[in-house]
């Protein structure tokens, strides 16, 4: 399938196979100091150690795999690709290792790496990370345990077969050795990679660190100010800069600039006109200062004028109509690989159908750590770019070419992250910063990106508009569904050639559409993606926790109640009827065995926790229910929601009393993370749903702060109960479902408690006064 | 040059008094655990004590708190063991761990002043502090767990 | 305003030129020297250094980054201008060649040493109050104590004929009623204590007391209130319009701390006036000025917390989910509560915002001051501080939520011309104070 190839190739679905292949040209022999690259600063990347500093190994350390070396104290140290940014990635991957590895936890360290080519693909998102790491890292494990009881087996005489591995010792009944005491002999050895793939792996009776209690390594460093930032980055010498964006995202030229008003301000060095060979940010004007104020007010005296890029004018409003007007030619967009998509006939046929628009509205990352990069080249000619980042693998090419330098002249440095949810996915807040260095002969400039700037730089989420249709026949059964998405697409704008191609050979961006390929049976089902060219235009359209089944499920899900109204059957009854463990829907082994009936159990079992159907309740107060497999039908994490709302029909009020989830992930690894993380993306969810929501207005979004963006605080948390299905199925990821399902259930259940419908997101008390008085 | 004290140390910050007390604590002083979120005081990541008060830092000028004592999240507790931040850790709040610095200063200074907290005073002092996370629900727990940690009690989970 | 300023002259004019000349003709008293202030008895100079305190006396006659004491500091009267003097014991440019007697004519009559006459800037018609003991302690703990400073005296920025220092005199005859305080028999002895303090040395009414065209206090309105530097100093009487009456021990915790629980801080030109001297005075003389003020406002000796609006206003606290639905109220929730929220009662860092003073006064100056200016370290409670939201909210986000305020916590009927006033504050940049 398209999809499968493409998403390989984005780091996605390859898994196993795209990791193994670097990670498993294992030279079992006694390593020196096996990781570290030259530090001439300080990057953030062991969160257990209060300066940020990874252990160096104490002896010749044994590296069966570039993944992690054990020393002469038999201390484990993990390497770790991935960004942490909350998910406590690191622990949860550390665990999956150490599990196969039979070692103690408390040996285990975990180091987030800078980029390196041997890394393979660096990305941290779509909610893979324990997916993909999951085959990965359990092998790599194995195989350092191999290698070490056979060579105790070695030592002693015996036969392999006889000894055992547990808590960092080898025992064969009567003689037991340590691990460290096992490197300090040396090992050699090393595996084919059929004879990796062939080794055993414990069965999920004998895990005993996966799905086990534990707290996340990072975490005490986030309780006393000592976890590094990229913001915290510091280097000898750096100069501060302080971005003056042009009036458009693209598309803008510098005209002229009069800074003589900032030539009193005490600390202002200079103005930069950045020249962008890689055109990521085109028209930028950078301020320099030696404090981060000077250059901030420095900037506030500096007049620049542009000549603005077309989309300057461009509003909301155009956008959506830009939206609607692409649904409206049939002969626009992608046409999804489902199993029916023509839905012509179902459509003639139909004795009934349904139709209805639903539309969301531009949202924006808002992460808490502003945007920002510190970048300088250091005594060996490398540019070190410090700065947190999601998916250096698709910024380094770019700033290879801002540079103009070869990409293995580059580094990017390790951080935690004060929050991705996908916003540094995009890199490309690096770019000014390699630039002003670059202008400065590679003197080091930390970029900050006051909020204001974060803001109007964000790469939000893109709003959209799409149209369900559906055809019954005449005895009110679904015979047929189309679903036309537009918006913005993030693949299609940061990496085009990743976008796989429908049947009719027309390219889509799965992070936009993903979610309406549902997994419910209704006959023949067309889904068509449509890239809308403004949105594009006007603004760099953003990957935000879950990208486009936030939408796509507002709209199925909630279209999903309104088809069962239609036909007089309860909401809950209807998707059961629906969702069929057939054909199509059936799931494939291993990620998505099960298919549909997995999805249909945690309905019900959400459907139970709420009392959906049978709780008393009072008047305006009804509980809505919505189902979702997570992000995409290949990595389906199942997922039901079910959200109690009493709606004040005087003020519009929508106050939601309690959240129930469940889901069905798999093997959970990391309980408490994977609780947290259901627990923020539900949160995210709600936030979306009511509270968070901009617009663009000549050409940028209007809410530039939190005086007018409004998202999710503490006073409208609600009570949550949140349960996971037990499995030893292969796990999938849980950063972004949770924020799938709260939408479409509040808006199903404002529709239960007092009958009106919203079909935009977000849902204002203005938008139900409006319902309620139509 | 204003004077004043962080963390029990006497300082003496050479910069422009307008300089937001949030930079002359993380660039001067060089004390990074306060974090810079909003800049306008709505999202609470750069709060710390001011005189024991919880005070938002990024809208503060240096110059209006010579001769204050101020305390940031490093300085809470010598052993990092303040009841908040054991809180914090027992029942894991942080994610991304940015916006903490300052919920826990915040919460430290609610139950100076509020030390039996209903979920109203929660959600009221609280509200005030932005977590893009989303760990509200435990930092509502934390904060009463830490009361009863305050009051002697024992906590049964 | 002008026109009925020269009408004043006018008037004075009518008085008769020649019997004004008597009047208005003050000698020159000879200077003394450097050692004529050889030596003052510690407990007469310690006594002056309180009352030099308890008049603020260096807010006014230190520049900003000046010396203490040596004068220049701008005032900006109404009428133009004015360059407080070097009060240092400087020989030359300073006071220092004042003897004992000279200093006591200033204090008491607003003559220089020299025979002209001063500004009334000077408060000496409060100072004139003062007895002939404290006017000494003052003297002999300034030419103690304070560093001898050479200046360079500002010119003033007056117009004519109001630069005319002669004319002053008349300002006098009309408007000042010279003499020592006088005893009300009919009071207490700590109530006069507070009278003679208040109405004396801590020039109360100088900022309390609105003033007449020629800026004189109106002796008919004292304590009514009157706006200084777009403060509002609020009315000492029954007008004041604070949700809790003012009682003695508000007063006094006033003075001692900078703060109350009940009403709020002493910010804006009132910040100085506490923390920079009246707090030096001893606990009885603040219990004197509390016990005489309350008496000027009529409140009782009732304990607030047990008022039925400080718990009515403790309910409007309680959070509402439904605080998006108003501007105002949803940026109070998100960047005010935090540090204003009360639970069961109000906690002295905490203030309560439904009975601030600041909220239930007529004029909203003083609320929007605090929110575009904050509040330092040397205002209201010593060592904790208010940001300034000057950068972080525009004008309409201050106008909505102290509309908000007004409305909602103080239940108040609306300020008119709220938004005005934010803009014009805005633009006018925060005080000297």
């Amino acid at each position: 399938m398209a999809k499968n190839k493409i998403m390989s190739r984005l780091g996605g679905a390859g898994k196993a196979t795209a990791l193994s292949r670097r990670g498993f040209l294992i030279s079992m022999t006694a390593a020196g100091v096996a990781f570290g690259f030259p530090r001439s600063s300080y990057a953030a990347m062991d969160p257990q150690a209060a300066d940020g500093v990874p252990i160096t190994a104490v002896g010749d350390a044994f590296e069966p795999t570039m993944w992690y070396w054990i020393d002469t104290e038999g201390r484990v140290n993990v390497n770790i690709i991935r960004a942490e940014m909350g998910q406590h990635v690191g622990t949860a991957i550390a665990r999956i290792l150490a599990d196969e590895l039979e070692v103690s936890w408390d040996d285990v360290r975990i180091t987030h790496v800078d980029t390196d080519e041997k890394w393979g693909t660096m990305v941290t998102g779509g909610s893979w990370s324990i997916w993909q790491s999951w085959p990965v890292y359990r092998q790599a494990g194995a195989a350092g345990c191999t290698a070490l009881i056979e060579a105790a087996a070695t030592q002693w005489g015996v036969d392999a077969s006889t000894c055992t591995a547990r808590d960092g010792t080898v025992t064969d009944g009567t003689n037991s050795i340590t691990y460290a005491e096992l490197v300090k002999a040396g090992i050699s050895r090393s595996f084919t990679e059929d004879e990796l793939a062939a080794l055993p792996l414990k069965p999920h009776s004998e895990l005993r660190l996966v799905g086990k209690d534990v707290t996340a390594l990072d975490i005490a460093n986030k309780t006393n100010g000592k976890a590094i930032y990229g913001l915290d980055a510091k280097i000898d010498g750096m100069v501060y800069g302080v971005p003056l964006m042009p009036p458009t995202r693209l598309g803008s030229q510098v005209l002229s600039i009069d800074d003589s008003g900032a030539k009193d301000v005490k600390g202002y060095l200079q103005t930069l006109t950045l020249d962008d060979p890689s055109g990521t940010v085109p028209g930028w004007v950078v301020v320099l200062g030696e404090t981060l104020m000077a250059a901030k007010w420095a900037s506030q005296q500096i007049n620049v004028e542009w000549n603005a890029g077309e989309t300057a004018g461009v509003s909301e409003a155009d956008i959506q109509a830009k939206s609607r007007e692409l649904i409206a030619d049939a002969s626009t967009g992608a046409i999804l690989p489902t199993e029916t998509p023509d839905t012509t006939q179902a459509f003639k046929d139909a004795a009934d159908t349904l139709e209805a628009e639903y539309s969301t509205a531009t949202v924006l990352h808002f992460q808490m750590e502003p945007l920002n990069a510190t970048v300088f080249q250091n005594a060996d000619g490398v540019w070190e770019i410090h700065s947190g980042n999601q998916w250096q693998s698709l910024i380094l090419p770019t700033l290879s070419a801002a540079l103009e330098e070869a990409p293995d002249k580059i580094i990017m440095r390790s951080y935690m992250l004060g929050g991705g949810f996908g916003r540094r996915l995009n890199g490309d807040y690096t770019i000014p910063a390699a630039l002003a260095s670059k202008q400065l002969g590679g003197k080091p400039v930390k970029l900050v990106f006051m909020r204001e700037d974060d803001v109007q730089f964000d790469s939000v989420r893109s709003p959209s508009v799409q149209k369900l249709r559906m055809a019954f026949d005449g005895d009110k059964q679904v015979i047929g569904m189309e679903h036309h998405a537009a918006a913005g697409w993030p693949t299609g704008v940061m990496a085009p050639s990743f976008l796989p191609k429908g049947v009719n050979d027309q390219p889509y961006d799965v992070f936009a559409i993903d979610g309406a390929d549902h997994w419910y049976s209704v006959g023949a089902h067309q889904v068509r993606a449509i890239e809308n060219e403004l949105a594009n235009q006007t603004f760099r359209p953003g990957w935000l926790r879950s990208v486009g089944p936030g939408w796509t499920n507002f709209a199925v899900e909630s279209f999903m109640d309104e088809a069962a109204a239609k036909i007089g059957v309860d909401p809950l009854e209807f998707r059961l009827n629906h969702l069929i463990a057939e054909g199509y829907n059936a799931g494939t082994v291993p990620d998505s065995v099960g298919g549909a009936s997995r999805q249909a159990a945690v309905l019900e079992r959400v459907a139970k926790m709420s009392g959906y159907g049978t709780a008393d309740l009072p008047a305006d107060t009804a509980i809505g229910i919505a189902t979702t497999f997570g992000q995409s039908r290949q990595m389906p994490t199942w997922t039901a929601g079910a959200v109690q709302v009493h709606v004040d029909r005087e003020t519009g009020t929508v106050e939601v009393q309690k959240m129930w989830l469940a889901f069905d992930c798999g093997t959970v690894v990391d309980p408490d993370g994977a609780r947290a993380q259901c627990e923020g993306a539900a949160l995210w969810g709600l936030s979306m749903a009511l509270y968070e929501g901009t617009e663009f207005e000549d050409g940028n979004v209007r809410d530039l702060n939190l005086g007018g963006y409004t998202p999710l605080r503490m006073i409208d948390t609600p009570e949550m109960e949140i349960e996971f299905i037990d499995s030893t199925e292969v796990p999938v990821g849980l950063g972004e479902p949770g924020t799938t399902v709260i939408a479409p259930a509040i808006a199903n259940a404002i529709q239960s408690a007092v009958g009106v419908r919203l079909r935009h997101l977000p849902m204002r008390p203005d938008d139900v006064l409006a319902a309620l008085k139509a | 040059m204003v004077n004043l004290k962080i963390n029990g140390r006497e300082v003496s910050v050479d910069a422009d008094p307008a300089t937001p007390l949030l930079w002359a604590i993380r660039d001067e002083i060089g004390l990074t655990g306060t974090k810079f979120g909003c800049g306008i005081g709505m999202c609470g990541a750069c709060t710390v004590h001011v005189g024991g008060q919880a005070t938002r830092s990024c809208i503060t000028m240096l110059g209006d708190v010579e001769g204050t004592e101020i305390t940031t999240i490093e300085g809470l507790d010598a052993d990092d063991n303040h009841p908040v931040q054991e809180a914090w850790r027992n029942l894991r709040v942080p994610q991304c761990g940015y916006c903490q610095s300052g919920q826990i200063m915040q919460a430290a200074a609610l139950l100076t002043d509020i030390p039996d907290p209903s979920d109203d005073d929660i959600d009221a002092v609280m509200t005030g502090n932005l977590c893009r996370c989303m760990t509200y629900p435990r930092i509502r727990s934390a904060v009463r767990e830490a009361a009863s940690a305050n009051r002697g009690q024992t906590q049964n989970g | 305003m002008f026109k009925q300023i020269c009408l004043g002259i006018l008037a004075v004019g009518a008085i008769g030129a020649a019997g004004f000349g008597v009047y208005a003709y003050k000698p020159a008293i000879s200077p003394v020297t450097a050692a004529d202030h050889a030596s003052f008895p510690p407990e007469q100079v310690e006594q002056g250094r309180v009352l030099v305190g308890a008049g603020y006396c260096a807010t006014c006659h230190t520049a900003k980054g000046g010396e203490p004491y040596a004068g220049n500091y701008a005032m900006e009267t109404g009428f133009g201008t004015i360059y407080a003097t070097n009060l240092t014991p400087d020989m030359e440019t300073g006071i220092g060649a004042y003897s004992k007697d000279a200093f006591r004519r200033a204090m008491h009559e607003g003559v220089a040493r020299d025979g002209s006459h001063l500004f009334p800037a000077f408060p000496y018609d409060h100072f004139t109050k003062m007895s002939d003991d404290d006017i000494d302690a003052i003297y002999a703990f300034i030419m103690s104590e304070v560093k001898p400073v050479r200046t360079t005296q500002k010119e003033n920025e007056l117009p004519f004929p109001l630069n005319v220092r002669f004319l002053q005199a008349g300002w006098k005859m009309l408007f000042v009623d010279f003499g020592e305080y006088e005893t009300d028999p009919d009071k207490s002895a700590e109530w006069n204590r507070g009278a003679y303090l208040a109405e004396g040395v801590t020039h109360c009414g100088a900022c309390h007391t609105p003033r007449n065209a020629l800026g004189a206090e109106d002796a008919d309105q004292k304590f009514a209130g009157a706006e200084i530097d777009r403060w509002q100093a609020p009315a000492l009487t029954a007008a004041n319009a604070s949700a809790v009456p003012w009682n003695a021990a508000e007063f006094r915790e006033y003075l001692v701390k900078g703060s109350t629980k009940y009403h709020g801080i002493a910010a804006g030109p009132m910040g100085p006036v506490v923390h920079a001297g009246v707090r030096e005075l001893p606990d009885s003389d603040l219990t004197a000025i509390s016990i005489y003020l309350a008496d000027q406002v009529g409140a009782d000796d009732s304990d607030p917390a047990d008022s039925q609006i400080v718990q009515a206003s403790l309910e409007r606290n309680a959070p509402d989910r439904r605080y998006r639905q108003a501007e105002g109220e949803r940026l109070y929730t998100t960047a005010c509560a935090a540090c204003h929220y009360n639970s069961q009662q109000i906690n002295a860092g905490r203030p309560d915002l439904g009975i601030n003073s600041s909220v239930n006064q007529n004029d909203p100056s003083n609320l929007i001051q605090v929110i575009l200016y904050g509040v330092n370290s040397h205002q209201g409670t010593e060592g904790v501080v208010m940001p300034g939201f000057r950068d972080a909210l525009s004008d309409d986000q201050i106008t909505s939520i102290a509309a908000y305020l007004r409305a909602d916590r103080a239940e108040q009927a609306p300020w008119e011309g709220l938004r005005g006033s934010v803009t014009e504050l805005r633009a006018r940049g925060p005080g000297t104070h």
